[in-house]
């Protein structure tokens, strides 16, 4: 059962129904019953770092969480926000990288959520970096890009964001996009991948995109992996 | 064009024919099947016994009125034969053809327009538009919005507008409005569900016609894919008096914006405003495979899947309810058509017939969107498709009204003549 | 080769969708669902969605919005009638990406600040209609135009952007629905003076005034209400998106070079 973790912030319909449209049927929950029985988790999220950790905690679901994604290894993908929270920590309402600003995130990834680096920029581009941007599956990611980014060519994203990723490892990069200059909009590490981009809002992209998560693991994934293969990707829908 | 249509004889000759005929130039198309009774609801699901289907065509005993020969081959093969006996041949077709554009554009002499055409992205409309572009027409292109296109369909009339550079005017139909007239339908549990949009559209075009002084209306009806459909599987599109029945039982919201059309207002438009219909498909050798060929390289057209697929109701009504709820799956007759006309053999029509309708992931997506879009929730969605399905005759017909029309075109068309005179823009 | 967003720009109103013309005159368009569900399928960037009735009506309808944004799988921002960050909250919930603010920027600051301390700056977009007033000074207007303030496009963009709003649609009042082009001046005084995104808006006509509005305006962004919804200058209803090659070609790869993203 994937299931979608509704802790007070992000677009769960929108997921939930481009799930559906991809074929694949996903629960919201809220409570820490269901999300113990999930057999995938998607964790969206939208606003800031120290609101989005406060509401985990507040809604108690650090403790299930850290028990079906450390202890049973269950897939997890942070899309955004929920991508943020993987790591160590922001930069996001003070304190330094790694110093996580007031709040510290999950910790399943080792990275830091850092703003983006205003003197790189230097064409002018504007914070928060906002649009359709090309999006390059990384060569070296452990677990590979290859199963997520199956059936996607020359992909391009949504993003809207002011901070991103800064891995320590950069074999837990998933893929990069560039923005004044090239940062890293994807982590995996395993079973835990997140998502700077909205594969919710990406059009035929986003949708590939989440039944490749959806599909992961299971016989459903070389069949995915096939189907896109074959041209199923078709406008619409 | 008959070039004796206008004389005394013609006239009394059409009158006393069946309504629909009257409305038309005559080229030998089939007529507005006459309401002597109502159409059976056909009996659902379980069969005793396999379907029968006939022996040249795909046609089967869903259709109650089929009847099969000793050797199995139903009466649409041999009413086929005979009515393709009686349509002119090429030199003839020909000739109508030509006698048709001049009039159409004699009579647009020095007018914006010559003609409307009503334009849906489909493949007969579209063939119309590059029809009228082939022949140096200058049609007015007429849209029906009724809120339920689909993307390729706007897709389609875009790639037109833009190749041809003809003026387009969408008649935009009022959703709360239509919505309301199309949940009345399905309340009542009736059979053709396409009523409403298709009487709107005739109601709709007369209208636009009328207002920019235009006398032709160039229509994508055709006897080459068209001509085979089986009376239980529709209902006249022009009945308003069935339509306001039903809209006056099962519906909440007053059809104040709407373009009804009622039998004396189509005998005003036909008679008084003389805007006649011009079924030019039929005046062409017209063959639906070329058709899209033809389309797809002079304006970069796009075919959307299945005959009327161009509208997501349409598909949804023909590919699921149709079949689920009456038993009647529609492309027996389009592709026993396609057989008719040489396009198709009998075993590519059946390898068809066993897929299903469209992509049953796509049918629920439908379902849910037809739903949403009608106001209802999945459970009064379902409760209503499991209502018990009536006769669109149980709310009464026009025939009566059509019965006196004919009657007052026989004793009344020497006054009109002179009124039209009058009346002519 | 920057992919500028191009956005379609849909008005609620009349039971269904409406478009004005300089703000007066709305002509009715039939049902938004369908139409998002077009501009779904022709892949548009982002869809911006205003209520013009919602503020004098006093209420935001969730459901009709849900059912509308559901058949968008791109960002889409709704605007009309918002008053506390709860509605906000909801309406995210419900799939709205960002909200846009409009009269409140004027007449409730707090709600502006609120909302983008709690969502982010990067959800909130300030939406500023502009008229010339008797002087022919351009002043920002309220109330769907009605309202004018005392306040110059560049002061209340100022203000948006200090009160936390992400990004700014700015609209020429008097070209909307005119197919004349952008008034790139006015986009050039407000992008000038903010560093946020802008968005242009009123009066695009072609993709080559795309052009003008990030190379002579300055914008990040372009946005068109019946270029997308009419099949040309005093022709009919007809839901219409540019492919990605017409974008390209005629669009992004002339502007490159231009300072903007």
């Amino acid at each position: 059962m994937i299931v979608i973790v509704d802790y007070g912030v992000g677009n769960l319909r929108s997921i939930q129904n481009m799930l559906a449209r991809a074929g694949f049927e996903a629960t919201i929950a809220r409570d820490p019953q269901t999300i113990a029985q999930a057999t995938k988790l998607i964790l969206p999220g939208i606003g800031r770092f120290d609101y989005g950790m406060d509401s985990l905690r507040a809604r108690g679901l650090v403790d299930v969480l850290n028990e079906r994604v450390v202890g049973a290894q269950v897939p997890v993908l942070g899309i955004c926000l929920g991508a943020q929270l993987l790591g160590r920590g922001s930069e996001e309402g003070g304190g330094g990288a790694g110093q996580g600003g007031r709040a510290k995130g999950l910790g399943w990834i080792p990275m830091d959520v850092v703003a983006f680096d205003r003197r790189r920029l230097v064409n002018g581009e504007k914070v928060p970096h906002m649009g359709w941007t090309d999006t390059t599956p990384a060569p070296n990611a452990v677990g590979g890009a290859g199963a997520l980014f199956a059936g996607l060519d020359a992909p391009r994203f949504y993003y809207v964001h002011s901070y991103h990723f800064a891995c320590d490892d950069a074999q837990d990069v998933l893929c990069s996009a560039r923005h004044g200059y090239e940062f890293a909009s994807g982590v995996r590490r395993g079973h835990i991948v997140g998502v700077q981009f909205h594969p919710e809002k990406s059009h035929r992209f986003g949708k590939q995109f989440l039944a490749n998560f959806a599909a992961l693991g299971t016989a459903a994934e070389t069949a995915t992996s096939a189907a896109a293969a074959a041209g199923a990707m078709a406008v619409g829908a | 064009m008959e070039p004796s249509s206008t004389s005394p004889a013609s006239l009394a000759l059409s009158a006393a024919r069946s309504y629909g005929a009257a409305l038309r130039v005559r080229t030998g198309v089939r007529d507005e099947p006459p309401l002597a009774k109502a159409p059976a609801a056909p009996p659902a699901a379980a069969r005793t016994q396999p379907p029968r289907v006939c022996a040249k065509t795909v046609m089967d005993d869903s259709d109650p009125d089929i009847v099969f020969d000793a050797d199995g081959v139903s009466n649409w093969w041999h009413d086929y034969q005979a009515a393709k006996a009686k349509r002119p041949d090429a030199d003839r077709q020909a000739a109508l053809l030509d006698a048709t554009l001049t009039e159409v554009r004699e009579h647009g002499r020095g007018k914006p327009y010559d003609c409307v055409l009503g334009v849906s992205g489909g493949v007969d409309s579209s063939y119309v538009a590059y029809l009228a572009r082939q022949h140096g027409l200058r049609p007015l292109l007429v849209h029906f919005d009724n809120g339920w296109n689909d993307e390729l369909a706007v897709h389609n009339i875009e790639k037109i507008v833009k190749t041809c550079g003809y003026r387009l005017h969408t008649f935009v139909m009022d959703w709360p409005e239509f919505r309301d007239l199309q949940r009345a339908y399905f309340k009542a549990g009736v059979l053709d569900l396409e009523v409403p949009t298709d009487h709107m559209i005739f109601g709709a075009l007369h209208q636009v016609a009328r207002r920019h002084g235009i006398g032709y209306v160039l229509t994508g009806t055709n006897f080459a894919t068209e001509w085979l459909l089986p009376r239980a599987w529709h209902y006249s599109k022009r009945d308003l008096v069935n339509l306001q029945a039903i809209h006056r039982t099962h519906g909440e919201t007053p059809m104040k914006r709407l373009p009804k059309i009622g039998v004396w207002q189509q005998l005003w438009y036909q008679r008084v405003q003389r805007i006649r219909e011009v079924d030019i498909l039929d005046l062409v050798p017209y063959r639906k495979t070329d058709a899209m060929r033809t389309l797809e390289r002079e304006f970069g057209w796009t075919y959307y899947g299945g005959k009327h697929y161009e509208s997501v109701f349409t598909r949804f009504y023909q590919g699921w309810i149709l079949p689920m709820r009456f038993g009647i799956d529609k492309r027996r007759a389009h592709l026993s058509n396609l057989i008719l006309n040489g396009e198709l053999t009998r075993d590519e029509a059946l390898a068809e017939l066993a897929q299903p309708t469209y992509d049953p992931r796509q049918q629920m997506l439908d379902k849910q969107y037809v739903a949403k879009k009608l106001g209802w929730s999945a459970a009064e969605f379902d409760e209503i498709l499991a209502r018990p399905r009536t006769a669109h005759a149980a709310f009464g017909t026009d025939a009566r009204q059509r019965k006196l029309a004919e009657l007052a075109i026989r004793t009344l068309h020497p006054l009109a003549r002179l009124v039209r005179g009058t009346a002519r823009k | 080769m920057i992919r500028v967003r191009v956005i379609p720009v849909l008005l609620l109103g009349r039971g269904g969708m409406v478009k004005t013309k300089r703000f007066a005159d709305p002509q009715y368009l039939g049902d938004p669902i369908n139409a998002v569900r077009i501009f779904n399928e022709k892949q548009a960037d982002e869809l911006v969605i205003l209520d013009i009735e919602a503020t004098a009506r006093g209420d935001v309808d969730f459901e009709r919005i849900e059912d509308i944004v559901s058949e968008g799988f791109m960002p889409i921002a709704y605007g009309g009638g918002i008053r506390n960050t709860d509605q906000c909250a909801e309406l995210f919930r419900r799939g709205v990406e960002k909200i846009v603010v409009n009269t409140a920027l004027a007449e409730s600051p707090q709600l502006v600040s609120d909302a983008a301390a709690r969502f982010g700056s990067q959800s909130v977009v300030a939406s500023i209609d502009v008229k010339p007033n008797l002087f022919r000074q351009p002043r920002a207007h309220t109330h769907g135009g009605r309202k004018a303030t005392r306040y110059t496009p560049v002061e209340l963009a100022r203000t948006a952007v200090a009160l936390g709003a992400g990004e700014i649609m700015l609209t020429a009042m008097t070209r909307e629905g005119t197919f004349a082009g952008y008034d790139t001046a006015l986009l050039a005084a407000v992008t000038e003076a903010v560093d946020v995104p802008v968005i242009a808006n009123g009066g695009a006509g072609r993709i080559a005034h795309f052009v003008d509005a990030v190379v002579d305006g300055g914008c990040s962004a372009v946005a068109a209400g019946s270029l997308f919804v009419f099949a040309g200058k005093d022709a009919g209803v007809l839901i219409t998106y540019p492919s990605e090659a017409e974008l390209a070609e005629q669009f992004w790869s002339r502007i490159d070079g231009t300072v903007v993203h």
